[in-house]
């Protein structure tokens, strides 16, 4: 078997796995159990317990899913329109690509968190948890873009120089016929912006709860558990605090080798 | 004299970029919640005098366009505007800090890349992908930056250029790494493989001429993550920096420090894609 | 390949042991008999006579000389710069003699007409200091030395406890403002870094050189708002105390170092929670109407289980609370108060007489819209955020569903104060002057600081005009019995109407070196440096 196939069979199992332990009847990742807090592994809480009270593995388990499925999909949708942008502004007319460059540029300097509060007061104050994370990866996967568009922009133009490319056009290939030749080329650039964007906007997620965005209590944050280890007095608490680290470096491995790695 | 219109070419994007980042932050800033409040409304013994400042601050920000203008002034003034949080001129807060903050960025980014390449190059060569190498800098990858800086506090290992230093050669060795093992996987590399030329030889005469061209796209990446990566650190390890300055500035929506600072990322992130390294540029058979 | 690789591995290895370890934050190097502590943010402004936040009051503690000294310990009123003084049977004049051979930090005599200087400087409109308010109307106050040793104070209104006034009012030289580099304080201000360090020297001719007071040779403040990095630097002894710890850190240190921690009871602060009763506020009017039912805010107060909140989010550091007055406030507390508390079937019953029902889990009022709020507080309270999670939980049993959000202070300031678009939310209040008159403010129903519904014309409920009458009795008696009967009234009010829903009373938590002398941490603030003349470095004397 290759490793391909093994590691998409491991990221299934994962995935299989934390969906049973949500659903599993009783798991609930809300409910309190306040005379169990920071407690160790035990039949009724397999990983222990948080400051809540609240089982960790249950919590941890929702977390990915929601996380994992939140934090892809914009990294996707993101490393998409990076491709898309780089790509268009490359293959055009000179000024279109001066115009990209300038939009990357200016993207990439503005403070769009001051963006991100108008989104706060814009949208209710009563905004399910679901629904704010829904448009909190949404803002996350707008904002993405700029850096790897640039790196795209300049690769599809050192590719533009390679011999098969100009064999390509003096061979009267369209644009359009050539951008299909050319984005299996830009994928190791561009797969590990995908790579790097997941647990960048898992991350990022947890820091916009700083501005009434993120995913709400009692939901699970990804993000919120990882950034439970700025905190020196907590670390001291519990060592099951690692196993978000730990599950996301495992799903991030997984991931790279579906993706990037071949046969 | 194609190198002297290039030079003009990029300045004049770097202008552009510039007024509309000032544009655009004076907009963000201004119309974003918190502009025209202050926390000492909520305290009886300095509402009183919080309130006389704020209606002078509304009277001077009723127009956006009146108010880019006044800010595009200070700048020709000299001075960059007066603080808001500080009460003192914003280039005198930000020239001191101009240096620390550089000096933190070069150094992270220069052990970072040698790092990443390192690390890269070791790993891309073998035939079956090493997990020995992916599973540290992964992990580097998902500890968020902040909690990497406590720990690295808590610990009294390193400072904030080791903490850049990590999180700038994780995500360049992910970069670094696939764009290497895709030039081992190059057809014409194969073929002098199975031809018995050792690994230093393709390395050095037909992986790194290729490799070399597309640094300057990652380089660009490098720079963006290296600045966003700056606040963390410094407020953490409680660097007086520009990072540092900047978020103060966000908290209390203190614009004239932030249109400076926004400037200076501005004219950061135009020089980033300007890296271009001059070389040979190897044909792929 | 492999002589390669293996060098380049050892580059790598070179280049990672190599990774040169920057300085953190430029602090100064500590000098001998120096008091060290940490300030969250750079002080505004050093001129004493306009403070406005919090860390430009600390510097004027710290550097004033000031006629009258508030004892953070007793709660009463001690000489400073003046030995003695009297207030007149009608309060509007107030007399105050200056002890003998005061000079200030220059060596430069210290006189009546310095004094008198200081405070009309104070009462001016054109100095626009902020404890000119508490003179009610400061331009009709007049001040007269009728000799080297003798000031006296003419008030157009009497002020109930006009001598704490004085406790903020720096004595400086006349004609001669120096922003704290003179002052007749047991410190001075001798070097300032922008935000990094404010240090100050010891001021040789305090108070006439009395027991060769100040004890420490200066006081180093270090801008320093990073917990992690404070808590590190206190265990390595650069820092002598901690003001103001978090309940986590508390732990933390107790932990680390068991001698140094020290939980001295119920502060004088509150954490609360209050809904938004303003009629100019955009929510929808059967919103509103919850809101100001008062079935509903008692079953929500009653259904909150405030153990709980002492026990989890404060680690059990606080102490639950029902009034806005702290059992630490020895003078106001009301022993006699008379809380309800309420099983859930009675709560549910409430409820339902207000018109409330449940359907499928879910609360519903007459018109059957879902009962359905949100709680806004602000980010980097880890308690408060801890506390609003459990709330949701306690009110979720109701049937109510409370989304919880957390704002930046400046977007939460505008909601609060300007738009006033926000259902309910939960904040703490902290308590500088044990007095109830200082929270005149809060309690007036015409005062923008009226949380619950600012600035009103008229008072919107019988009960909230009883509160102003209550409070503005307080503030005009001369007795002090008749103003303790009128603020355990406006207590009683508040716990039957619940406008503000009091949470906890967090414990006043701090931690002291063991080098540190002459310490004795109170709950009024500043906690541990409230006596700062007195303190001293082991081994430094």
């Amino acid at each position: 078997m290759n490793v391909r196939r093994i590691a998409f069979a491991l990221l299934l199992a994962v995935v299989t796995a934390a969906a049973a332990i949500v659903m599993r009847p009783g798991a609930s990742y809300a409910r309190q159990d306040r005379d169990a807090l920071f407690a160790s592994s035990s039949s009724d809480h397999l990983a222990g317990t948080d400051a809540m009270g609240r089982d960790r593995l249950v919590r941890v388990s929702a977390a990915l899913l929601l996380c994992l499925a939140g934090a892809a999909a914009a990294a996707a949708l993101s490393t998409l329109a990076a491709a898309g942008i780089g790509a268009f502004g490359a293959m055009g007319p000179k000024s279109f690509g001066w115009l990209t460059l300038l939009a990357c540029d200016a993207f990439l300097a503005l403070p769009w968190m001051f963006l991100l509060m108008m989104v706060r007061s814009a949208i209710p104050l009563t905004t399910s948890p679901t629904a704010s994370a829904a448009i909190t990866f949404l803002v996350l996967a707008a904002l993405g873009w700029p850096a790897c568009a640039r790196a795209v922009y300049r690769g599809t133009k050192e590719l533009q120089k390679s011999e098969w490319m100009l064999y390509a056009t003096a061979n009267g290939l369209r644009r359009t016929q050539m951008l299909r030749i050319l984005v299996p080329n830009l994928l190791p650039l561009l797969l590990p912006q995908f790579l790097i964007s997941v647990p960048a906007f898992i991350v990022a997620e947890a820091n916009l709860g700083a501005l009434g965005l993120g995913i709400g209590e009692p939901l699970p944050s990804w993000g919120g558990m990882l950034l439970e280890l700025n905190n020196s007095a907590t670390l001291l608490q519990t060592n099951w605090i690692y196993l978000p680290v730990a599950l996301l470096t495992v799903v991030l491995l997984l991931l790279e080798a579906i993706t990037v790695e071949g046969s | 004299m194609r190198r002297f219109l290039s030079i003009c070419q990029w300045i004049l994007r770097a202008v552009c970029v510039i007024a509309l980042v000032m544009i655009g932050t004076t907009l963000l800033v201004r119309f974003a919640p918190g502009y025209l409040s202050d926390a000492r409304e909520m305290d009886a013994r300095y509402a009183g005098e919080a309130k006389v400042e704020l209606s002078t601050l509304a009277m001077q920000s009723r127009s956006p366009s009146q108010m880019v203008r006044a800010e595009i002034q200070t700048w020709f003034h000299g001075d960059g505007g007066i603080s808001r949080q500080y009460g003192v001129p914003v280039l005198e807060l930000i020239g001191p800090r101009l240096a620390v903050s550089g000096s933190l960025l070069l150094r992270a980014l220069g052990w970072s890349w040698l790092f990443a390449i390192a690390g890269a190059l070791l790993s891309s060569s073998r035939r079956r992908p090493s997990f020995l190498w992916q599973v540290p800098f992964t992990l580097l990858l998902v500890i968020p930056t902040a909690a990497l800086a406590t720990v690295c506090l808590i610990a009294g290992i390193g400072g904030p250029v080791l903490v850049m230093v990590l999180c700038l050669a994780a995500r360049d060795f992910k970069f670094l790494h696939s764009t290497l093992r895709s030039a081992w996987l190059d057809g014409h590399v194969l073929h002098a493989r199975s031809q018995g030329l050792t690994g230093g030889r393709i390395l050095i005469g037909h992986i790194l001429p290729n490799l070399v061209p597309r640094l300057g796209a990652l380089a660009s990446l490098s720079i963006v993550t290296a600045l966003s990566a700056l606040v963390p650190v410094e407020v953490i390890f409680n660097v007086p920096g520009l990072g540092q300055l900047a978020w103060n500035a966000a908290v209390n929506r203190d614009l004239p420090v932030l249109l400076a600072a926004t400037m200076i990322m501005a004219v950061a992130v135009t020089f980033a894609g300007m890296t271009r390294l001059q070389t040979t540029n190897w044909n792929n058979a | 390949m492999r002589d390669r690789s293996h060098i380049l591995a050892c580059c790598a290895l070179v280049a990672g042991f190599a990774a040169p370890v920057v300085c953190t934050a430029q602090a100064a190097q500590r000098l001998p008999g120096e008091l060290a502590w940490t300030v969250g943010y750079d002080p505004k402004t050093f001129d004493p006579a306009k403070v406005d936040d919090e860390e430009s009051e600390l510097v004027r503690y710290l550097t004033a000389g000031v006629l009258l000294r508030f004892n953070r310990s007793t709660q009463q009123i001690d000489p400073s710069l003046a030995e003695s003084w009297t207030l007149s049977p009608d309060g509007k004049a107030l007399t105050l003699k200056l002890r003998s051979g005061l000079r200030f930090s220059d060596g430069s005599p210290l006189t009546a007409k310095d004094a008198a200087w200081s405070i009309r400087r104070v009462l001016d409109a054109n100095t626009k200091a902020p404890v000119a308010e508490e003179f009610l109307d400061a331009s009709a106050v007049t001040v007269q030395t009728p000799d080297e040793k003798t000031i006296v104070v003419h008030l157009a209104k009497r002020v109930v406890g006009i001598e704490k006034v004085f406790d903020e009012i720096a004595i400086e030289p006349a004609n001669r403002p120096s922003e704290a580099r003179v002052t007749a304080g047991p410190f001075f201000l001798g070097d300032y870094r922008r935000l990094q360090y404010i240090r100050l020297k010891r001021n040789p001719y305090y108070q006439g050189s009395k027991d060769g007071l100040p004890h420490a040779s200066g006081i180093r403040l270090d801008v320093l708002e990073n917990q992690e990095q404070m808590i590190r630097l206190f265990l390595r002894s650069e820092y002598d105390f901690i003001d103001n710890l978090p309940p986590d850190y508390f732990e933390l240190l107790k932990h680390k170092a068991p001698n140094t921690v020290r939980d001295i009871g119920p502060s004088l602060n509150t954490e609360q929670m209050w809904f938004n009763q303003a009629p100019a506020s955009p929510l929808p009017d059967w919103e509103k109407s919850w809101f100001r039912s008062q079935a509903f805010r008692v079953a929500v107060s009653q259904a909150i289980h405030r153990e709980d909140l002492a026990r989890i989010a404060y680690l059990g550091h606080a102490t639950p609370a029902f009034s806005f007055v702290s059992p630490a406030n020895k003078t106001w507390f009301d022993h006699n108060l008379s809380v309800p508390h309420m099983d859930p079937s009675e709560i549910k019953a409430i409820l339902a007489r207000a018109g409330f029902h449940l359907e499928a889990g879910t609360l519903k009022d007459a018109q059957g819209h879902p009962v359905r709020f949100s709680i806004l507080t602000n980010t980097g309270n880890a308690a408060r955020a801890k506390m609003a999670t459990l709330i949701q939980q306690d009110l979720a049993a109701l049937g109510m569903q409370v989304t919880v959000v957390t704002l930046d202070f400046p977007a939460l300031i505008e909601r609060l104060m300007h738009s006033q678009d926000y259902e309910a939310c939960l904040l703490g209040l902290e308590n500088v002057d044990p007095d109830p008159n200082a929270m005149m403010n809060v309690w007036l129903s015409s005062s923008p600081n009226h949380q619950w519904s600012p600035s009103e014309k008229t008072p919107a409920t019988p009960w909230e005009a009883e509160i102003d009458r209550a409070m503005d009795l307080q503030a005009t008696s001369n007795k002090l019995a008749e103003r303790v009967q009128a603020v355990d009234r406006v207590q009683q009010i508040v716990v039957d109407q619940q406008p503000f829903i009091y949470l906890v009373y967090p414990n006043a938590l701090v931690a002291v070196s063991p080098q540190l002398l002459g310490v004795q941490p109170v709950v009024q603030e500043p906690r541990t440096f409230w006596n700062v003349e007195n303190l001293s470095v082991q081994g430094a004397r």
